[in-house]
């Protein structure tokens, strides 16, 4: 593991110009939220963490109550900005959430074994949330990302070994992060947005560059 | 050099709609496979040219690119198909139209902000598909008779028994026996007691609508779910079913074998029941059948 500390990753300045970035994106995004997917969105206030990557697995099971029951979806997206976006629902969201998006309906219940329809509005709703959140902060950073399609997984995520398959051990990762509830029902999608180490530089750039505009 | 006809040599359907769903691309791909020239589709807008694309789903997704500048994805898995163009002569059995892996991307103009047009690109992904049906059919079908497998009868007993509690949705069942089949199996072999499982198990499903749940459940044993059907037409069914086999004469290698069945029918269940204690009066009543004397129905509790 590296040796350097954290805080040399991102400096408390720059730690708080990305809150602030994430402030204005995650604001937008719930905004444009309720116009795309007729459904009002409230977002907590957003939190920045620079973690050793080996140390994701355990941070995310800590954040996420219930971690043994839960589905994932899963998103890379990757530009000068670049990374894996996570976002977990606790177990039963799908059903909630198709209820509320009114899709519905008597003749789709558990018509299939695999639960198709509800994995299929995870998806939706997560690729959806992603791209908001993503795209809102990339935005705001000049830049414009691309997305791989999202995978859904449901299950314990103890077998989530995201940072082993996807970071260097050696290596920091930053995570953005916030907490979804959508309308008057007790329904909770917790994001990560975790930024590879490879756009660590970039990012730094980018938030002096975002700052330089006000100065 | 313009390189924009590479569109039109890409095994790949591209379709560039504008802000207000407008086609202004459709490519030669396009063209071929949906058998509809270009000039035909340019200006239209999408959900008129196509009006079953018109769902909340579909409509959610092209507003989320347009706002967000996501990539959004249909997959096969899901969503079947967004256009829909016959699926190629050898999968027309399998399927009716193509099977198709789609994505909806972003195209940005001006400031490189804006997201001005979508571009959908259409991949065929019949043949992927057709394999992995057939290796599902493969997972939940008894090989011998074509009929469902216990596996699957079980985790549909427990659906079709959910929707019924929940929405009070009437459901039957049949479970039937091919009676004395061992003696078929002595008499005239192991290959003819194999040839009047299939048969039997063809003529249980002439008998039968599509919806029905027909399921080898043990070795001469069939299990059949009816959703939506209430006790009496269950019993008719299960009547209809005894007489036809009692009249059938199979013939194998030129022998004639004849049997019959016998059958248990569970009355509708009431508050308390389980898929198992449904199962099990199913159960309770083709033993009864079997003890009365066979080729009957016979109904329980």
């Amino acid at each position: 593991m590296t040796a350097v500390p954290s805080s040399e990753i991102l400096g408390t300045e720059e730690r708080d110009i990305l809150q602030e970035i994430m402030n204005i994106g995650f604001g937008a995004a719930a905004a444009d939220l309720a116009g795309v997917i007729d459904l009002y969105v409230q977002l907590s206030v957003p939190t920045v963490t620079v973690l050793p990557a080996p140390e994701l697995p355990d941070y995310i099971r800590r954040e996420v109550p219930d971690a043994r029951e839960i589905s994932i979806i899963e998103q890379n997206f990757w530009s000068k900005f670049k990374g894996i976006a996570l976002l977990a629902f606790t177990a039963g969201a799908g059903r909630a959430l198709l209820g509320m998006m009114g899709d519905l309906d008597e003749q789709s219940f558990e018509s299939d074994p695999m639960r198709i329809l509800e994995k299929e509005t995870l998806m939706e709703v997560g690729n959806i949330l992603v791209g908001a959140c993503v795209g809102k902060v990339a935005e705001l950073l000049g830049d414009v990302v691309t997305y791989s399609p999202p995978r859904v997984l449901i299950g314990d995520l103890s077998d989530t070994n995201v940072s082993k398959r996807i970071f260097d051990p050696g290596n920091y990762v930053i995570i953005l992060q916030t907490i979804f509830h959508f309308g008057q029902q007790d329904v909770r999608g917790y994001l990560f947005l975790i930024a590879s180490h490879e756009s660590i530089g970039w990012l730094k750039h980018a938030l002096r560059s975002f700052m330089s505009q006000y100065e | 050099m313009n390189f924009t006809n590479v569109f039109d040599i890409l095994n790949l359907g591209i379709v560039i709609l504008d802000a207000e769903y407008r086609i202004r691309y459709w490519n030669e791909w396009m063209v071929i496979h949906s058998g509809i020239a270009a000039e035909e589709m340019l200006d239209r807008n999408l959900f008129d040219a196509y009006p079953a694309l018109d769902t909340p789903v579909i409509r959610r997704s092209f507003k989320s690119v347009f706002t967000f500048g996501n990539f959004f994805f249909f997959s096969q898995k899901l969503h079947g198909y967004l256009f829909p163009i016959k699926a190629l002569g050898s999968f027309q059995g399998q399927f009716e139209h193509m099977q198709q892996s789609c994505t909806l991307c972003p195209l940005r103009e001006g400031d490189g902000i804006k997201v001005t047009h979508i571009c959908i690109t259409v991949q065929d992904v019949t043949e992927v598909a057709a394999y992995e049906k057939t290796l599902l059919e493969m997972n939940y079908r008894d090989s011998l008779t074509g009929a469902y497998n216990r596996r699957y009868f079980t985790s549909r007993l427990k659906e079709e028994f959910e929707r019924h509690r929940r929405y009070k949705r009437s459901m039957s069942m049949l479970m039937i026996d091919i009676d004395h089949f061992k003696s078929v199996n002595d008499t005239h072999g192991h290959q003819c007691g194999d040839f009047i499982l299939k048969s039997v198990s063809a003529t249980i499903q002439s008998a039968l609508r599509r919806v029905d749940i027909l399921a080898r459940y043990g070795g001469e044993e069939f299990c059949c779910i009816l959703p939506e059907t209430t006790f009496e037409p269950s019993m008719m069914i299960a009547e209809r079913i005894r007489g036809l086999v009692e009249s059938e004469t199979y013939i194998y290698e030129g022998q004639a074998v004849r049997v019959t069945v016998s059958i248990g029918v569970p009355r509708a269940p009431v508050s308390g029941d389980t898929p198992e204690s449904f199962l099990k009066n199913a159960d309770d009543a083709l033993y009864e059948a079997k003890k009365i004397g066979r080729n009957t129905v016979i109904s329980f509790p």
